[in-house]
């Protein structure tokens, strides 16, 4: 058993690599690039060679190329101790306005770059200034030099697959210097002074509290362990994809905060615990010299709302649940009923939600809600107003039920003539013992294959739902990120979904096996 | 013994009631007397003895006569007709009541006016007429790989191997991502869609006709079939796809309005067609869903939509079971 598991959980990971890889050809391949500057309005504001370098310079951001400038290469020279002093450097950085016009030592130079950068595969491209008159440029008219090469697949894949799991270690901070750098147990967590609260803290780490607790659910935290699916540029900007799904959004929760240095805030949503070193921060502002004693100056807020990931899981399990609770009796009731008028009423309406669009229905149950009920019809993270999750709830729900109608009174009738039932009811057994008792449980066995998955899906969100709705979840996110061409978030979430999906096979399939004896993984007979 | 032959004609009998001598190569031997039996014909005696069929069908022509055929009439131009009432005053956003009471009774008023005065009812229609399209489309392109594909796959055990693999691959990829993205590389026009919709919606298709054929493939009547010769390709078209028309219309009938579901979707989402589709309208009519007044602009082209994909899928589903010999009875 455990044999198969892994051959099918090695499977599985095969499957999800090829997947990121067709989702990476198609959209950095094939996508035509200049689409991602539609949404973009600085991209208006750029005029001339501006306008090229802001294209190439988006471009790297959004992971089409790599994209290197004279300027960074001779200031990595100057780093390595090329020139004897800064106005050298600053010679050579000068290249003119067009090629044949460079000072010798300049051509030198450019010469290297070139020669450099063409070895590596990369394309040279300079672009000669343009001008109004002979000594003024046109708007974003300057000289420019840089070399820009297309990422290949494989590279990119083996940094996205090499980068998904991210460790802290103390090694990552610069500017700290050696001896410092270490990790310190405490009982009593310095934030929450006086109190019992066991803490990992690190010096030289990226995080500052690495393994905290407090009275927040689910009380132990962590920041040691990070899952990266990669850079958001739209959506959330600079985030990673993984932490745009996970962290919590809505109104701030102020409360009184003391800083490390004793410095006392009365109101604020500043949260310690989340402190991530940024070098030399603190000598950049003085507010922050009045708060930190270190460069742990980097913090996130105290959201009183939960997480994309959250919202979705929770309207996503509380319409699964509500779905099963109705759909399984429902399914019953017109299998015992076959052909009778509930039967009737029940397949009018499994062929309602199979042949109406998801979209018009949705729309129904909005419409309906709101004007019948008077519910809430939007989702709004500042309130806690919880009868705005009823109507998302509801419409997620709804269509499972009748799925799971459809699905059960097909394989109930299917078992009702078989030789145990008859010999059940021969045996004398009632209608009701012979319906939930052995026609239900042997019916129950494809349905149980699903209910992992129906689980696990519920944190990826609808993707209709939580659009109609304005539900902060991660379907909308989804569609947000294709509407923006987001590519970081559009390949983050579909390794998301693909592992969501092979283990929701596998989990269904144990899950089967262990409802169902007479299912076995070691059989042969199961490919 | 006497070996002469008994001459008969000394009984004096007449010539009926002797026996005569037959003809052992007259084909009247041959002929059976069972009335002759056509598949088809007995589907659609079943199908037609259910009345409501008769209805429904009744609705399906409707729905083709004004998709189809009643744009042709009133030369329903899409680049025109929808700016006509443009400058007209007090025109945009009128229920059918003030609609009709402006422009008079006709036709083209009895479901209101849309934002730049334009009739919502010929606009919905020829709307419908490219969803339709589309659907059919799709769904015979689909249908056709999916099948043969999916025979294929059935019959054959090494390219079992390699089709499971690429179906639980392609299976990965979430559906939603992979049309969107093909539309935002390929821009959004009718027959991108089809592509986009084709593309991998063959596959689903595919694996469910695979699993059918394996149903099948080892029954006995397949057996001696092919104990007797019979070549593969034979075996699959008379053997095994007759066994199956009744799943594939079925499956038929769920797929036609599952297209026409998806563009609307899509166009919801923002990545639909450009054409004013089903999906189209109610996409540029989200706003008027919550404007006190508009909402009719919103709920016709919802509603119709409904009731073209309820429709599609009764007649498909009807005629699956007609298909079906077990109902012949």
């Amino acid at each position: 058993m455990t044999k198969y598991l892994l051959r099918r959980l090695l499977h599985g990971l095969f499957s999800i690599i090829v997947v990121v890889s067709i989702v990476m050809i198609l959209i950095y391949s094939l996508m035509d690039r200049t689409l991602i500057f539609a949404q973009d309005t600085n991209y208006t504001k750029y005029a001339n060679n501006d306008k090229q370098v802001y294209r190439y310079e988006r471009w790297e951001d959004y992971g089409y190329l790599d994209y290197v400038t004279y300027t960074d290469y001779i200031n990595e020279l100057a780093k390595n101790g090329e020139f004897a002093d800064d106005a050298a450097r600053q010679k050579v950085l000068n290249f003119a306005k067009k090629a044949e016009n460079d000072s010798e030592e300049v051509a030198v130079y450019v010469k290297k770059f070139t020669d450099y950068y063409k070895e590596k595969g990369y394309e040279v491209i300079r672009l000669d200034a343009k001008m109004l008159t002979e000594a003024k440029y046109a708007t974003g008219g300057k000289q420019r030099l840089f070399v820009v090469r297309d990422i290949p697949l494989t590279t990119r894949l083996w940094k996205f697959f090499t980068g998904l799991f991210w460790v802290d270690n103390i090694h990552n901070a610069e500017g700290i210097a050696d001896e410092d750098r270490g990790l310190k147990f405490t009982f009593n967590d310095p934030i929450r002074e006086g109190k019992f609260s066991p803490t990992i803290m690190g010096n030289g780490t990226t995080y500052k509290y690495l393994l905290y607790t407090d009275d927040r659910f689910p009380y132990i935290h962590q920041n040691l362990f990070t899952i990266k699916l990669g850079l958001s540029y739209t959506v959330n900007q600079n985030v990673d994809v993984w932490k745009t799904m996970t962290q919590t959004q809505g109104a701030l929760v102020k409360s009184e905060v003391i800083y490390p240095t004793g410095y006392v805030v009365s109101e604020s949503a500043e949260d310690l615990h989340t402190a991530r070193y940024s070098y030399g921060s603190r000598d950049l502002l003085p507010l922050y010299q009045l708060k930190f004693d270190d460069d742990y100056t980097v913090l996130d807020f105290h959201l009183s709302g939960m997480s994309r990931m959250g919202y979705s899981f929770v309207i996503g399990i509380l319409s699964t649940i509500l779905a099963y609770l109705l759909g399984l009796p429902l399914g019953i009731i017109m299998a015992r009923n076959k052909d009778g008028i509930t039967d009737k009423i029940g397949t009018v309406y499994v062929i309602f939600i199979i042949a109406v669009p998801s979209l018009a229905y949705i729309f129904m149950f909005k419409a309906i809600g709101d004007k019948l009920f008077h519910l809430p019809t939007t989702f709004d993270t500042e309130k806690t107003n919880l009868a705005m999750y009823i109507l998302p709830i509801v419409s997620l729900a709804l269509p499972s039920v009748a799925g799971l109608m459809k699905w059960l009174r097909r394989y109930m009738i299917d078992q009702m003539n078989s030789d145990y039932v008859k010999f059940a009811r021969s045996g004398g057994l009632s209608e009701g013992e012979i319906f939930t008792k052995h026609i239900f449980k042997n019916a129950a066995i494809p349905i149980v294959h699903g209910i992992p998955g129906s689980i696990l899906f519920s944190l990826v969100g609808a993707l209709v739902t939580e659009r109609v709705y304005v539900v902060p979840g991660v379907g909308n996110t989804l569609t947000k990120a294709i509407n923006y061409y987001d590519n970081g978030v559009i390949v983050g979430i579909t390794l998301f979904y693909s592992v969501l999906s092979v283990i929701s096979i596998i989990l269904g399939d144990v899950l089967m096996s262990m409802v169902d004896p007479r299912i076995s993984f070691s059989s042969k007979g199961r490919a | 013994m006497d070996n002469e032959l008994f001459d008969i004609s000394s009984l004096g009998l007449s010539e009926n009631e002797l026996f005569a001598k037959y003809d052992n190569s007259n084909s009247d031997s041959e002929k059976i007397t069972a009335p002759r039996y056509s598949y088809w014909k007995s589907v659609f005696r079943v199908f037609f003895k259910n009345k409501v069929n008769i209805v429904i069908l009744a609705l399906l022509a409707l729905i083709i006569i004004f998709a189809y055929i009643y744009p042709l009439i009133i030369g329903y131009d899409p680049e025109v007709d929808p700016f006509k009432n443009l400058l007209v005053e007090g025109s945009k956003h009128l229920k059918p009541g003030p609609a009709i009471q402006k422009f008079g009774f006709s036709i083209h008023y009895i479901l209101g006016t849309g934002n730049s005065g334009q009739s919502i009812f010929d606009e919905i229609w020829y709307g419908s007429s490219i969803s339709i399209s589309l659907a059919l489309i799709c769904a015979a392109i689909n249908m056709t790989i999916g099948v043969i594909v999916g025979a294929i796959w059935g019959f054959s055990k090494k390219i079992d191997l390699i089709m499971t693999e690429v179906y639980n691959i392609v299976g990965n990829v979430p559906y939603i991502l992979l049309i969107s993205v093909l539309v935002l590389i390929l821009s959004a026009s009718f027959w991108t869609m089809v592509f986009a919709l084709t593309v991998t919606g063959w596959l689903g298709i595919a694996y469910f006709i695979r699993t059918q054929v394996i149903i099948i493939r080892d029954r006995e009547y397949n057996l001696a079939s092919r104990c007797l010769g019979t070549p593969i390709f034979r075996l699959t078209i008379k053997n095994i796809l007759p066994f199956m028309t009744s799943v594939i219309v079925t499956l038929l009938a769920t797929e036609i309005p599952s297209y026409i579901s998806n563009e609307v979707f899509l166009s919801y989402i923002g990545m639909g067609l450009t054409d004013r589709s089903l999906g189209r309208l109610i996409y540029e009519n989200q706003v008027a869903m919550s404007t006190v007044g508009w909402e009719f602009e919103f709920w016709s082209p919802v509603v119709i939509a409904s009731f073209i994909t309820v429709v599609l899928y009764v007649v498909g589903q009807n005629l699956g079971d007609a298909s079906d010999p077990r109902t012949h009875m």
